[in-house]
């Protein structure tokens, strides 16, 4: 690899004779002088010497490395957007690299192979030009790499170690606690096992010493049958008792005859099962971002395939969930999401009015999103559901000049605070027309 | 006699609707509702239908647009408050291979002031930050999972000019897709500025 891509560089022109030239590339490989910046030399040494004479100061390379060059590329053989960099120091010369790093776009259209083939490989994705690192900043970086990347497995072992001891004291604590609930358990059987076995001994004691005890037990017993008969048997607590069942069933009839047409707690299957507890709680998607409608406008928004692919274009392609997106868009057919919060058609609302004037939070009417991972109904919507919070909600009316005549006005009546009631939040036809 | 046949139907009756009303509520049951005429939109309405449409392909009442049109309430030429507003008609004439004729061409036709910069930083953590990062280090939660997100006060990002920008939010660039759908141009331009204090480095 090394010796065909000297070959292709430059270096053909300066040198004609390809004997002399190979023999001195030998030479050069094996003296490792300045012009291959010493980055073998550090593949070599296992990172002990950085950054010899006419290398880079691995330091300011690393600063410049994390600031430019670890968004896409990894100092280890790991891909991530485009190649690692272990090794590239040695596969190619430094003037070759510089060009590279200056502009990427130049040196493929000059027709070199290897930069063709990684362009391609890469499906054709246009690294980032960085015309303005000089000679020393790139000898830096690669310095760098170098270094990252013999260091790195050896960084890597004792923090796997460390991992594997870590893992290992934690599956000490796992068992432990399923082992106390067995423990437990196994405490309660056995009280069981001893609760049974005094009961038969005890049987076991009667019948052997005889019928003396049983004499007194039917008596209680009748005694006891007689009491309930003569309780039964009296007409005032017979109804009364009736009376109390039939008032707790009547209680539970209406309390379910007003759930009808409220939804809360409805959580229905998706045809996709996305997960809002991951998008919106652990990567902090705003919900802005796919419910583009929510200060626009009444509704909030369903967000469209286009928008899934904004990150599901690039990753997670694989998972069969997402795969579904791909199949509706290939065929051109629409996602059926089930509609989750149902509003009657006989009342309005406008999310709109809500976040932008009301600057409400999402969370106080749909309750902890981020945490669902299957979405929910969380609050009832019901008018007075409505009504309460429009009773209660203070009207912010700080800087703003439309409430200034609304705020006198209204302090000349009240003493409390300017309410959504106040200005026409009660009103029937704000929601009903 | 008559009360105890009373105190008969009314234990029958209890019973009955005992049954009735202790139904185990199952989470993917929207329940019964009164009179659903008053519930279900007579109207055509986004995000809710209940049969399929005859007419429109795949059953669907939403259509798309005519090809070529566009609708006027999204197609705002003129930018800025009263007096400062300018008309730009360029934002929607670039096509989205030509990013240095935006380079070029595009200027932002907001007015420089903190309120602008105040307006876009709350777009930008609205759209930008989870991937780019609150201080646009490309260090934000998403971009950690998706790679390759740059640091806008790098060296080859510093020195993009507000056209540039102004593309790529709109039609996306390398491994970013295009957002222009849901973000509209004037809010685009509050962004750039904001993206433009973070290129400084602030």
């Amino acid at each position: 690899m090394n010796i065909s891509f000297r070959t292709d560089a430059k270096f053909c022109s300066y040198l004609s004779c390809s004997k002399i030239f190979i023999a001195i590339l030998v030479a050069v490989l094996l003296s490792l002088p300045n012009l291959v910046s010493a980055q073998d030399s550090t593949a070599a040494a296992g990172g002990a010497a950085a950054a010899p004479a006419g290398g880079g100061d691995a330091a300011k390379g690393e600063a410049l490395f994390k600031n430019n060059c670890a968004q896409c590329h990894s100092p280890t053989d790991e891909r991530v957007v485009g190649p690692g960099l272990k090794g590239a120091s040695s596969r190619h010369d430094f003037a070759w690299l510089t060009k590279w790093v200056r502009n990427s776009q130049a040196v493929i259209a000059s027709g070199d192979p290897y930069a063709v083939k990684i362009y391609n490989e890469y499906s054709k994705a246009q690294m980032t030009s960085f015309p303005n690192l000089s000679d020393d900043d790139i000898k830096g970086i690669f310095a760098y790499i170098d270094k990252a990347s013999t260091a790195a497995p050896a960084a890597a072992a004792p923090a796997g170690g460390g991992g594997a001891a870590a893992s290992g004291d934690s599956k000490g604590e796992g068992p432990s606690d399923l082992f106390m609930i067995v423990l437990v358990a196994l405490v309660v059987v056995m009280l069981l096992v001893l609760g049974v076995l005094v009961v038969i001994v005890t049987l076991l004691s009667k019948a052997v010493s005889g019928e003396t005890t049983d004499a007194a037990k039917p008596d209680f017993m009748t005694s006891l049958g007689n009491s309930l008969k003569r309780i039964s048997a009296d007409p005032a607590i017979r109804s009364a008792t009736m009376w109390i069942f039939v008032l707790l069933v009547l209680k539970a009839t209406l309390d379910g005859a007003y759930s009808v047409g409220v939804q809360q707690g409805y959580a229905p299957k998706q045809p996709i099962s996305f997960s809002h507890k991951l998008h919106a709680g652990e990567y902090k998607i705003d919900c802005n971002y796919c419910h583009t409608g929510v200060n626009r406008g009444k509704s909030a928004h369903i967000p469209s395939a286009n928008i899934c692919m904004n990150c599901h274009g690039v990753i997670k392609k694989e998972s069969p969930e997402i795969q579904k997106i791909y199949t509706s868009i290939e065929n051109n057919q629409p996602i059926e999401w089930v509609r989750v919060h149902n509003l009657p058609d006989l009342a309005y609302f406008n999310h709109a009015q809500h976040v932008n004037v009301g600057g409400l939070e999402c969370q106080n009417c749909h309750g902890e999103v981020e945490k669902m991972e299957v979405i929910q109904q969380r609050s009832s919507l019901t008018m007075g559901w409505c009504i309460d919070c429009h009773r209660k909600t203070e009207v912010n009316t700080k800087d703003n000049k439309y409430y200034d005549k609304l705020v006198q006005l209204h302090a000349g009546e009240s003493k409390e605070a300017l309410k959504v009631a106040d200005i026409g939040g009660l009103e029937c036809s704000k929601c009903h027309y | 006699m008559k009360f105890k046949s009373l105190n008969r139907y009314l234990i029958v009756a209890a019973i009955i609707l005992t049954t009735v009303s202790s139904c185990k509520k199952d989470p993917s049951n929207p329940g019964k509702e009164y009179a659903p005429n008053m519930y279900l939109p007579v109207g055509y309405e986004p995000y809710k239908q209940e049969k399929a449409n005859p007419i429109n392909p795949m059953g669907l009442t939403m259509r798309l647009p005519v090809a070529g049109t566009v609708a006027r309430r999204n197609y705002k030429t003129s930018f800025g408050e009263s007096d400062s507003a300018q008309v730009d008609l360029m934002v929607y004439n670039i096509p989205a291979d030509s990013i240095s004729v935006s380079e070029r061409v595009l200027k932002n036709p907001l007015p420089v002031n903190e309120q602008v910069t105040a307006e876009g930083k709350v777009l930008y953590d609205r759209y930008c930050e989870h991937c780019h990062g609150a201080t646009g280090a490309g260090d934000g939660k998403v971009g950690a999972m998706y790679k390759g997100v740059p640091n806008y006060a790098s060296d080859a990002y510093k020195n993009l000019n507000e056209g540039h920008i102004f593309h790529v939010i709109t039609y996306g660039k390398a491994r970013m897709w295009p957002h222009g759908s849901q973000i509209n141009p004037e809010e685009r331009w509050k962004i750039v500025r904001y993206v433009q204090k973070l290129q400084k480095g602030a």
